[in-house]
């Protein structure tokens, strides 16, 4: 008796506790017009001082004050999710499209922008960058830069092994491959611990053997039963079968340290790497003075014979910014404010990355970088990475499938069914 | 609560005290267990509960769960072969860890229990790999066994090249690293654990054993063991629930992708890739829900069979009666 009213007095003390404690977070406070909020990924160096900067200039401009918070890249989707679920979101905060930013919209917590964006804006940087942004045919982001696949490459390493062309039908990368392996050089730098840049591979041979309706629909009809994507799978068997990969690849980190497989392309202990077109950035810093890796070359991804997509089409991503549902219409002020030219001149200089504003592409002046945004501008159409553009169930699941294959326990079936049973549970 | 109880109430009635007294000693329990109470609920039990909720929805994790799939989740997770080949790596682990840990531990302690010189410091030596956070040790062991890290190069240049071997990515290999250096991590705090348990056996016993005339290992088989199996079944439980949980170390040396074909994954490594990476929360939950349910039979099987002899009198309140 007595112990059943202890508990029963410790019980209404505890839930009385809580109710206070709820009642201490439950308010939340109004939207401040002059104050913004924005979460990047720029954790160090250029990239933290360019948005630095983009807030000084910005406050002097309109008297809003944007505070910056530099948010580690791969935790940006988990906190931007707590924080949308705790009703805190930033009111600016980083975006790459696709079925992840879909999600995002589905849940109500991002501002369209379809109408708030200046028409400067659209004018200077052309539909194709937005599409990445766009859902259901309103517009959720502000693109700051577009980031396509390629090889990146050492000159000085390729001199020596003997390659004069930079190829471009896989027979051609194949002996590319042959050839470095006798300079006594490891041939493809892969970051396959992380297993994007594995799945990149994946996707490039997808990229090739699949038509381009095929590619634009997948996102909505996660119906992975044509044949291209039998065949990209069976590509990507046969060339990991030449055994291009650095030694070792499946523990390889990608972008940290001298070990990962930017570091080996930064001190000369690979030859190429397939990446996106952030890597020069990040090959730059992991060189040993920290400066841009100098003998730094880029090629399209070549074409595998006779797939059904076109040999020029590009694979790539977009960064770029959004708002939050709730946030103050200085908001969508910060991002036409940061995509003017002069803003993305700066970006592209920070970033060592291709802007998405057209006017400000002649700010590009690294060779590699040029090269990559001449075949960017040329391609036939641009196909969102895949694990992006099919959000992170999908997505997740094609890539721990690629790692699956690449490790000798898995088949080009096993990629497809992986797929199509992620999407079955998504 | 329930010795309380029975301490309490004779007392209250006994004395047949007036209302107040009795309510200012349930105003001191109150206020002397509302925190823990209060801080248990809000972060134990509730997100047990609320786990078990959200197991049923297919979520991805913002706002209110509202697509309710009933048990597909769970359908889904044990029809995974993946799942069930974590399912397993997990047992391995579990019996490997006692059957390597437990015994050198055992040695290890008796051997530091003779007074020798450096016992101390080999003491810390043992005990300080347990200290270090698991990430910097799963950090540092990643960089050394990578195919191009430092054991590799090690043995190339001592002439052992046909010894390098691809230490974290072979599945046929992977396991037995993961076994290392769990061993070598938590192998200090079984021998702490033991040592503590040597030195609560009265010292008569072993003279009473010696003059006798008892061997050496007669005194280690007859008095010391038995002696020391309250110790061995407590830490043997610890690393039971450790081994089902464990999570960090794998994350870290392996990933999250590798760790499945190099056959190290762990029901919790499962989780994290399906649930948080996938952004499945709902089935990431029912992941959960399940790892709770396995681990809690498993404890609750080892406290029936084996933890009672131990905990009999003192958790077990009549079977302790009775003895007494």
């Amino acid at each position: 008796m007595n112990v059943r009213k202890t508990w029963l007095a410790a019980l209404a003390t505890a839930s009385v506790a809580t109710l206070a404690l709820a009642g201490c977070s439950g308010g939340s406070e109004p939207a401040d017009d002059n104050a913004l909020e924005m979460w990047h990924n720029s954790t160090t160096g250029d990239g933290k001082a360019y948005w630095d900067e983009v807030a000084a200039a910005f406050e002097e401009e309109t008297g809003v004050k944007v505070t910056m918070t530099s948010v580690q890249n791969e935790d940006m989707d988990g906190k931007l999710q707590t924080a949308s679920n705790s009703g805190d979101m930033p009111d600016v905060f980083m975006a790459r499209g696709g079925g992840k930013l879909a999600d995002f919209v589905d849940a109500g917590v991002v501002k369209d922008l379809t109408e708030l964006i200046s028409d400067d804006a659209h004018a200077a940087y052309g539909e194709a960058s937005f599409s990445a942004f766009t859902v259901e045919g309103a517009t959720y982001g502000m693109p700051v830069a577009v980031l396509p696949q390629g090889m990146f490459y050492s000159e000085d390493l390729f001199a020596d092994a003997g390659i004069t062309e930079e190829p471009v039908t896989i027979d051609e990368l194949n002996d590319a491959v042959e050839k470095l392996k006798a300079s006594g050089v490891e041939p493809i730098a892969l970051g396959a611990k992380a297993a994007w840049p594995a799945a990149h591979w994946y996707y490039g041979f997808a990229l090739r053997a699949c038509a381009e309706d095929v590619l634009q629909n997948i996102a909505v009809d996660l119906d992975f039963s044509d044949r291209c994507w039998l065949q990209a799978g069976q590509d990507l068997v046969d060339f990991a079968a030449t055994e291009p990969f650095n030694n070792g690849f499946l523990t390889t980190d990608a972008q940290e340290g001298a070990g990962s497989s930017a570091g080996l392309i930064a001190n000369h202990k690979a030859g190429m790497e397939l990446m996106g077109g952030w890597n020069a950035g990040v090959i730059g810093s992991l060189t040993p003075d920290g400066q841009p890796l100098a003998d730094l070359g880029w090629f399209p991804l070549p074409a595998t014979d006779g797939g059904a997509g076109d040999p020029t089409a590009m694979m790539g991503g977009v960064d770029g910014y959004a708002c939050s549902a709730d946030s103050p219409s200085t908001c969508e002020d910060f991002l036409n404010f940061f995509a003017q030219a002069e803003w993305q001149e700066k970006y592209a200089d920070a970033f060592d990355a291709i802007p998405a504003s057209k006017e400000a592409q002649s700010a590009v002046t690294d060779p590699a970088l040029q090269e990559m945004m001449a075949a960017y501008n040329e391609a036939s159409y641009i196909v969102l990475w895949l694990d992006t553009l099919l959000g992170q169930n999908v997505g997740n699941a094609l890539n721990a499938a690629v790692v699956e294959t690449l490790a000798g326990s898995g088949t080009a079936e096993s990629i497809v069914d992986a797929a199509t049973q992620a999407a079955a549970r998504g | 609560m329930t010795e309380t109880a029975t301490l309490v109430a004779p007392a209250g009635a006994a004395r047949r005290a007036p209302a107040r007294p009795d309510w200012r000693k349930r105003g001191e329990i109150t206020l002397l267990a509302g925190p823990a109470i209060i801080v248990f609920v809000t972060f134990v039990i509730l997100p047990v509960v609320m786990a078990a909720f959200y197991g049923f929805f297919r979520w991805k994790g913002f706002g209110f769960p509202d697509d309710f799939v009933g048990l597909d989740n769970y359908i889904a997770i044990l029809q995974d072969p993946t799942f069930r080949s974590a399912v397993g790596h997990n047992f391995f682990i579990v019996i490997a860890s006692l059957i390597l840990q437990g015994p050198l531990a055992i040695l290890f302690a008796l051997l530091m229990n003779q007074k020798m010189r450096g016992r101390s410091l080999i003491r810390v030596l043992i005990f300080v790999p347990y200290v270090i956070s698991e990430v910097v040790v799963g950090t540092g062991w990643s960089l050394m066994l990578q195919d191009a890290g430092a054991l590799n190069s090690l043995l190339e240049k001592v002439g052992l090249g046909s010894w390098v071997q691809s230490w974290i990515a072979s599945p046929s290999i992977a396991m037995g690293t993961l076994m290392f250096i769990i061993s070598w991590k938590y192998i200090g705090f079984a021998v702490i654990l033991m040592l503590a348990g040597l030195q609560s056996i009265p010292e008569e016993l072993y003279e009473a054993a010696a003059i006798d005339g008892a061997s050496f290992w007669q005194t280690q088989w007859r008095i010391t063991l038995p002696l020391l199996a309250p110790t061995i079944r407590i830490w043997a439980f610890l690393s039971i629930i450790g081994s089902l949980q464990l999570f960090d170390l794998v994350n870290i040396i392996w990933g999250q992708y590798v760790a499945a074909t190099a056959g190290t994954s762990t029901m919790a490594t499962y989780m994290y890739l399906n649930g948080h990476l996938a952004g499945n929360y709902g089935f990431g939950n029912a992941v959960a829900v399940l790892l709770f349910l396995i681990s809690l039979v498993v404890a609750l099987v080892y406290q029936r069979f084996a933890l009672n002899r131990d905990t009999a009198g003192a958790l077990t309140g009549d079977g302790g009666r009775k003895k007494r």
